[in-house]
């Protein structure tokens, strides 16, 4: 696909007819002050993008609970002239003792490597896959169809074409899988009348980028 | 960034990203030096790079200790812990928070000086009948989150049977959205829609 910053305003086009395009506003200061808007711009993506809650509060209980550990542990045995507590004494000699070839030692570092590259995803990647972005008619809005809405637009588009018995969709964030039973009449008239259908559907849709679907259709017999 | 929550989408994925390169660069360097990868790939690493030899121990006693009877040591241990402790209370706190406004100022029309006070769920609620009035709209559900300079609407839609999605949204946001803003005297309403199907069964034409 090509880059869907260029497309947006291009496909947005024929759905919002009446509104001013929104790719030329009228005026040039008018995309800074317009929060969404002027924060969408720099980014080729007008995904949404997830806030990440639980994988923060994971990430941050966690360090909360470590470092508060060894405040707590380092502070009770330096103020109070305690002794280390057990876990400390027992990690300072393992890490001692340990070389770096340990297996031990190399299984904890690969999956140290493994969270981070795992972390750094869930911070780089919007997230929120089932919401697809749609075209929006002005800058105060924004707008996302769930995937599994407009899979059921399609199936309900799709079942008002005689002859068609029984539809399944799948949508994607780029391609829709659509299988359709057919029944009572000839495959190819009834894919030329869903092909006219589909494409008018996934224009109501309104996506920034329409999925391209795949078609396919099974003659079955009988009621 | 996300509509609504900029700000917290914005510092959650800043600190992930933080936590995941340290993550990334110590179990780097403890692969790198425990599977020899400098003679077996024949890197050059700088003379300074720490564990680089795969027989020396992770942490030893002395390196450990290396600093402990400095005066600066448990201070600055200590200040370092308590900032992290801080840091990682705040960023907890601020996942469990509703970013959720209480109530809304409205302009009154014709006197700029006037300070009235909406309660937010009673906007909700309008909010949520007009769109109700959308052809092709089964269920809304509207909070209002906080943002500068005015709240931010997040509106959540079912869709009924056949309701064609770009021509709701578009329709949405020429009536019930402006309408509510002028209403309620917002100067703006930014707003993030999203339309979710409800499963209904297939209506088929015979």
């Amino acid at each position: 696909m090509t880059d869907p910053a260029e497309q947006g305003p291009e496909k947005a086009g024929p759905l919002t007819k009446d509104e001013p395009a929104h790719g030329v506003p009228p005026e040039r200061d008018a995309p800074a002050r317009h929060g969404p808007a002027a924060e969408h711009a720099p980014i080729a993506s007008p995904r949404f993008w997830s806030a990440r809650r639980v994988p923060s509060a994971v990430v941050a209980l966690l360090l909360l609970a470590a470092a508060g550990l060894l405040l707590y542990d380092t502070v009770a045995v330096e103020a109070a002239d305690r002794r280390a507590g057990r876990w400390r004494r027992e990690l300072a000699d393992q890490l001692a003792a340990r070389q770096l070839d340990d297996a031990w030692v190399l299984a904890v570092a690969a999956v140290a490597v493994l969270a981070g590259l795992l972390l750094l995803c869930l911070a780089l990647t919007p997230g929120r896959r089932a919401v697809l972005p749609m075209a929006a008619p002005g800058p105060d809005l924004r707008a996302g169809l769930d995937r599994r809405a407009a899979a059921l637009a399609l199936r309900d588009g799709a079942l008002r074409v005689a002859g068609v018995r029984a539809v399944r969709v799948k949508v994607g964030r780029r391609r829709a899988r659509m299988r359709a039973d057919v029944h009572f009449r000839d495959v190819a008239e009834v894919r030329e009348e869903l092909e006219n259908v589909l494409a008018d559907d996934i224009a109501g849709l309104g996506l920034v980028r329409p999925p391209r679907v795949s078609l396919t259709l099974r003659e079955v017999n009988g009621a | 960034m996300s509509g609504t929550g900029t700000g917290r989408t914005a510092a959650n994925r800043v600190l992930l990203a933080l936590t995941g390169l340290a993550l990334l660069a110590g179990g780097g360097l403890v692969l790198v030096g425990g599977l020899d990868l400098e003679r077996r790939w024949d890197l050059a690493l700088p003379s300074w790079w720490p564990l680089a030899e795969p027989d020396r121990p992770v942490l030893s006693d002395a390196d450990r200790t290396r600093w402990r009877d400095e005066d600066w040591w448990w201070p600055a241990v200590w200040s370092g812990l308590g900032l992290l402790v801080l840091l990682c209370l705040w960023w907890l706190v601020s996942q469990l928070r509703e970013r959720r406004v209480g109530r809304v100022r409205v302009r009154v029309p014709g006197d700029d000086d006037a300070v009235v006070w909406l309660r937010a769920g009673a906007l909700e609620d309008a909010l949520e009948r007009q769109a109700l009035t959308v052809e092709g709209v089964d269920g809304a559900r509207a909070t209002l989150h906080r943002g500068r300079p005015v709240p931010r609407l997040r509106l959540t839609l079912t869709l009924a049977a056949h309701a064609v999605p770009a021509a709701v949204v578009a329709r949405l946001h020429r009536e019930q959205l402006a309408e509510a803003r002028d209403s309620a005297g917002l100067p703006a309403l930014p707003t993030e829609v999203r339309l979710r199907g409800d499963r209904h069964p297939a209506a088929r034409v015979e």
